[in-house]
This record gives C-alpha cells, structure tokens and sequence, in this order.
C-alpha cells in the first residue's frame, strides 16, 4: 500500500469514518432507533470518559487485560512447548496430530460449564478456560510449522555439526516462527473472547461483566462505552502482533 | 496409520474409565466414559439432544447465510472498487476488532432472547473473514486474466461473471469455510454465556444440575457436530475443486 | 601445485570400498570401489540414476551404505563431521532465509563453538574471498542465485573443511555466472587445499575443474570409466577449453555418456 498519495487517503477513510458517527448521531438524535439500545455516540462517549475518569471502568478494563494477557502467555509459552515436541517427530504426530484434529473444531467455550464443575465461579477457572481456549491455535500453528521445515536445512545443519538443541533453536524455531505467530494472533482473539465470556457467565470483575450490568440495568451508555473499550483492546492487540510480526519477520517482507 | 491415531484416544478412555472405577469418585464435574455414553443414548433417546442441536445449526446456519451474504457482496464491491475500499477502510478496521462476544447485551436489549439474538451475533463474526477474505481473493485474481477480458471485449457484467468471481471462488469457498467454523462456535458460545436455547444452553444446565455426566455426554457431542460439520465442508470443497482448484482449496 | 604423479604419494581422504546401497529391493550402488587422496579435485559424471548424489550423500555421511563403507580421513563416515563441508545444489533451500549473509556464515561458527568476539572478522574475510565483500547485511532473498551460491560456500569454508563434496552447485545458474564461480573455486581449492569431491551433469565443466573425472554407469550405480585430467594448471576459460587434449577428453566422455544412456 505505498501508492502515492497515501496520505489524503488516509484522511478521507477517516472523514468517511467520521461521517458515520454523525450519522449514527443523526439517527440518535431523530430517535430513529430506541435510545433503550442505541444511545448516540456523545452519550456513550461521556459515559466512556466518566466511567474511566470517576467510575471504576479502568479497573475493569485492566481487569480484563490481565487477564487475556496471562492465559495467552501461558497458552503460548505451552502451545510452542508442546508443538515443537509434537511437530518434531514424525512418530509423535502419527500418534498425537489425528486427536488434535478431531479436537481442533470443539468451541472453546464448551467447556467453560466443565471448568466450572472443576474449579467453581474462581479467577482460576477463568485463566484456565483462557489458557485452554488459546492453546488450540498455537499448538497447531506450532505444530505445522515444525512439521513443515525444510529437510534439507536439517542436512545444513548435520553437516555442519549442530547440537540437537542448536537445530531446535537456530533451525526449525526460527523457521517455525512465521506459523507460531499467526497461531499467536488468532489465540489473543480468542483470549479476548473467553475473558469476556467467562466474566459475563462467572460474574468475575471485568469489562464483560460490566457489559452485562449495563444491559441489565438498561445503561445503555455504560454498555457502549465498554464495548467501545473492547473494541480498542482487540484494536490494539492486533497492532501489537503486526508490530511484532514486522519486527521478527523481516526477512518475509524484505522477500517480497 | 490410522490405528496409531486411535491408540491415543483409546488410551485416555480406558484410563478414565478404570481410573473413575477404581476410585469410585462421586465428582460434580468428572464421569467414567461409560455414564457419559449412556448419558449421550438416553439424550438421543429423549429427543432433547436433537432438538438442542436442531436450535445451534439453525442460529448457526441462518448467521451463516446472512453474514457471509453481506460478507462476500461488500468484499466484491471492495475489491471490484478500490477507491471504495480505501474510503472505508477506517471505518471497517475500526468496527472489525470488536470482540462478537461483547454485542450478546446489545443484542440483548435490542433483540431478546431467541433465534434472533444468536443469528445477529453469528452474522457479525461471519461477515468479517468472509469481506476480508473475499476482497484478497478478488485482488489476488491473476492480472494476465484481466488482459485476456480485454483482449476478448468482454462487458462490465461478463467480466465480473466470467472472470472475476469464478477466478476468485476457490478462495472464497476457503473463506466460506472459515466462516462456517466460526459460526458453530459463535452459536455455541452465545448460547453458554446468555441465550437460553441450544447446545450451548443444555450442556450448562446439565452443569447447573450437578450432571457431569450429561455435561460431559454434550461436549462430545458438540465436538461431534464440529467435527462433522468440518468434514462436510472439506469434503464438499474437494468435491468441487477436485480438479481445477484443488491446490488452492486445500491451502 | 597439483600433480598427478604426486598424488600417487598423497595419502586416501575419501574410500568407497565394495559400497553397495540398497532401498528395499532396489540397487542404488552396486560394489563401488574409489579412493580420492589429498588435495585431489575429483569430478563426477554420468546419467541421472547412476547414484552420483548418492555417492555424495554416503561421503557427507547424510546416508550409510548397506554393505562395504566409506570412510572418510581414516574413519568411518557413519555421520556428518564438521571438517567434510557439503554444497547442495539448491541454495534457495539450504540457505536460512531468516538470516542474513553474515548470519548465515555465523551458523557454521555458532556451530564451532567459535567465540562471538571472534566471528565477525572471519566471516567478513570469508564473504571477501568469496567475491561478497560488504554483502553481509543483504537477506538471501535480497540476492541473485549467483550470490547465494557463493554465500553457501562461504559458509562451507567457515567449517575449514578437508573435503568439500559439492553436489552439482552451479547446475542451477547462468552460463557466465558458472565460468566466474568455476574459476573462483579453483582458486579456493588451490588455496585452502581441500580435497574435492564435485558431482555435474556437465561434461565440461567436470574436465575444466577435475584432476580426474570417474564416469558412473545407472541401474544399478557402477563405476564406468575412469579418467586422468592432465590438463595443465592454472586453468583458462578461454585457451584450456580449446586445447586439443580437451576436445578429447570431451570427446571420449561424450561417447561414454551416450553409450550410458542408452
């Protein structure tokens, strides 16, 4: 996308983007759709800018952070652990990758009822769903990606006489890395997802229980501004992948 | 090679078995394979399982079908029409990131519970892989073919019929499968964190019911429906691209 | 420098004696008996399915005979070992495309266990005498396959190798490119003395590099012939390719090859 003239195009995609929050104001304000439901966007901005400013909206906010970031870290940390014991050996997934393929296609949240059986409404219960939910896409991401390395860099590095550990390290997990960074981005949409389903049905603290409470109660601005916040939290997850992405994958890009 | 894959799961069964045998653990969320298999008859048996499953497929179908409608025409005109989609780009990045889960008290207040609110949620997830996904495709067509229309004098409307969309479709029916998968798992989730209808719903009553048995005898069975729902789109996808786009609908 | 009347002197590197290899019930190499001695640059041709990759991989340790042995300086070679380097024909695939050229070279190193305050020199002086000098930054995808083959045996030579086996290394290049590399690696064969085992498909270029050029026959793999190059060196693109006992040598191969292929 480096055409020339990026730039007013930039700002027009952004003039059209403003056109639609008018929008949605004008419908707001006309009352074309209930404001039960539809509050307008200076509604939901101001109960944004209250709740964070007097309410107890960044703790929720940081709540739910929290938590999709610890259950991602420990699915990944787990995913490329066991992937790469998975992927590595041919015998291994003969055995292992047909469960996980039956597997593969279960939603997550099915089995947040058996968590709960387990471990009770806890914070615990929640990581756990997280972390399980998680592990799927980088598992198999993980597994793919040292399944599919190149053979002949395994003579490479015969030849020149690698450790075991070395061709794990300077070999098949950099050569991995594009795989597990994509089973990366997909398990932090999915963290994201069970926080927040995991708060809505365990009434944990968080912003999908502060959603919830909105609708319950019919704040419908309350409501918005934390979808809102959700919205710039998946938003802004994704950027951090991308720059992530950028930053270890350049050799792709400088291939193109 | 097959066997090798089953020896696993066989494995795990037997140990559960005789590990809940042996032990004779009265659990609330543990049960020996056996109770679960019964559990799953006697669910067949009393119709509740179908009718649970014939509530998920048909939120998860009718988002489907709704989602990846409006899915695939904005990514047509997106990528029939770049200035179009560059205008809108904001905007769609600003909307996309939106966790699905977090519309279920929208749809709430909105829509009720019922068929409605789930199909809503489930056409949200949908739509987006499915207009991403299908403007890449489109902008991914071979430029050579977009000579050949020239070459040939073909009409706006011929170039779009005979070209484009059939240049495009094996990777929209990759698209399509994406969609579907994230459909069933939209539905279900829907249905455990609020709709009170579904497979969702009965597996986490059977949980409010101290039944792990019963709980435990859904999730295999959702894993089931996952399973055949996944199988079925493959198949059909190599069915229809056995020859001519096999390569790239298996990617 | 090299020749042939020495060599009967220099002690074996590389010997095949009675190698068979078979997968299942089919022969790959059928009783091969050849020693190359020190600093020897030997040349191997013949049809495809004569098994002279296959020879290679037996000499790299990458595959075990399934009666005979190779041994290579004195030893079994049942595994690769750091001092016989090995240049696949397919850069593309044996390159780290994650690394860049220095990176690459690095590998070898790394695997050495050579001390990182001392690697950036050497790999700058390798990729000079691999006609790469400032080059180190550049990602194999960044360079023309003519680098990037260059960039391999630069990092083949970062093991300071005895034996390099080179598998058909410049098959995949432009002609002009060939010549430079050809002539570039006589000079490093020349100045490293390493022992060379190269396998072509081009005639040619086997007589222009080879002190000796062994003739393999297919189905199952046999030696066929087995030629001494008394070419004088240095050798010349130019005024080698057009002396007399070349055109003969071309000539006899020719036939051999063509009567193998038949």
């Amino acid at each position: 996308m480096t055409f020339r003239g990026n730039l007013p195009w930039r700002i027009a995609s952004f003039a059209v983007a403003a056109g639609f929050v008018l929008l949605w104001q004008w419908i707001a304000d006309l009352k074309l759709v209930s404001p039960v439901f539809l509050p307008g966007p200076d509604r939901a901005w101001n109960a944004l800018v209250a709740g964070m400013t007097e309410g107890d909206l960044a703790t929720k906010l940081v709540a739910t952070v929290e938590r999709m970031i610890w259950g991602w870290l420990i699915a990944s940390l787990a995913g490329i652990a066991l992937g790469a014991a998975i992927g590595i050996s041919p015998r291994m997934r003969a055995y292992v990758a047909p469960m996980l393929e039956f597997l593969r296609p279960l939603p997550a949240s099915a089995i947040i009822p058996v968590a709960i059986a387990l471990l009770g409404l806890s914070d615990a219960m929640v990581l756990f769903v997280i972390a399980f939910g998680a592990l799927w896409p980088v598992l198999l991401a993980t597994i793919h990606g040292f399944s599919a390395v190149e053979p002949r860099l395994y003579e490479v590095g015969a030849a020149l006489g690698l450790t075991r550990r070395q061709t794990i390290m300077k070999l098949s997990l950099p050569s991995a890395s594009p795989d597990i960074l994509a089973g990366m981005r997909l398990g932090l949409t999915v963290a994201l997802i069970l926080a927040v389903v995991c708060e809505m049905l365990a009434g944990r603290d968080g912003l999908g229980n502060w959603i919830l409470l909105s609708a319950r109660s019919f704040r419908a601005p309350d409501l918005y501004a934390g979808v809102i916040l959700l919205g710039a939290l998946g938003f802004l997850s994704s950027v951090a992948i991308d720059w992530t992405e950028q930053r270890l994958l350049r050799w792709r890009a400088r291939a193109r | 090679m097959r066997a090798r894959g089953l020896l696993l799961p066989l494995l795990l069964l037997v140990a559960a078995e005789l590990g809940m045998r042996l032990s004779g653990t009265q659990s609330m969320a543990l049960a020996a394979p056996s109770d679960v298999f019964l559990s799953l008859l006697s669910a067949i048996g009393d119709g509740s399982l179908l009718v649970a499953t014939r509530d998920t497929l048909t939120v998860a179908f009718a988002g489907l079908a709704i989602g990846t409608a409006v899915g695939l025409a904005f990514g047509i005109l997106f990528g029939l029409v770049p200035p179009l989609n560059r205008l809108m780009e904001v905007t769609i990045e600003a909307i996309r990131p939106v966790p699905s889960v977090a519309l279920i008290p929208i749809a709430m207040l909105a829509l009720g519970f019922g068929y409605r609110m789930g199909i809503a949620i489930v056409a949200f997830a949908c739509a987006f892989p499915m207009l991403i996904l299908t403007r890449a495709a489109i902008a991914g067509i071979e430029p050579r073919l977009f000579e050949v229309a020239r070459a040939l004098r073909l009409s706006a409307m011929q170039r779009v019929f005979k070209i484009i969309l059939p240049a495009a479709f094996p990777r929209i029916m990759v698209a399509f499968r994406l969609a579907a998968g994230i459909a069933l798992v939209v539905a279900v989730t829907v249905e455990i964190a609020a709709n009170p209808l579904g497979l969702g719903y009965g597996i986490l009553i059977a949980q409010q019911a101290l039944d792990p048995a019963r709980m435990l005898a859904y999730l295999v069975w959702i894993g089931i429906v996952g399973y055949a729902l996944n199988w079925a789109l493959v198949g059909a996808q190599h069915g229809m691209f056995g020859r001519a786009g096999g390569a790239e609908a298996r990617q | 420098m090299r020749k042939t009347d020495k060599q009967a002197a220099a002690r074996p590197v590389i010997e095949f004696s009675r190698v068979d290899l078979s997968f299942g019930d089919r022969k790959i190499i059928d009783k091969l008996d050849l020693t190359v001695r020190e600093g020897e640059f030997v040349c191997i041709i013949g049809p495809s399915g004569c098994g002279k990759t296959t020879a290679l991989r037996m000499a790299g340790g990458l595959v075990n005979p399934t009666g005979g042995s190779v041994g290579v300086l004195g030893e079994a070679m049942l595994k690769p070992r750091r001092d016989v380097a090995i240049v696949f024909q397919d850069y593309g695939k044996a390159l780290l495309p994650w690394r860049t050229a220095h990176g690459n070279i690095s590998l070898a190193l790394e695997a050495a266990g050579v001390a990182k305050a001392e690697r950036g020199d050497r790999i700058e002086h390798l990729l000079e005498k691999v006609g790469l000098p400032g080059q180190g930054d550049k990602y194999p995808a960044e360079m023309s396959g003519g680098m990037q083959q260059r960039l391999q045996i630069a990092r083949c030579l970062a093991q300071d190798p005895k034996v390099l086996l080179m598998d058909e290394p410049f098959g995949a290049l432009d002609a002009m490119t060939r010549q430079t590399l050809q002539d570039e690696l006589l000079s490093i064969a020349a100045d490293t003395r390493a022992t060379v085992f190269f396998v072509t498909h081009d005639l040619e270029e086997a007589i222009y590099l080879g002190d000796r050029v062994v003739g393999l026959l297919p189905d199952p793999g046999r030696i066929g012939t087995m030629t001494e190059i008394g070419l004088p060196r240095p050798r010349d693109q130019l005024s080698t390719r057009e002396m007399p006992e070349f055109l003969a040598l071309r000539r006899s191969l020719f036939d051999f090859i063509e009567k193998a292929e038949a």
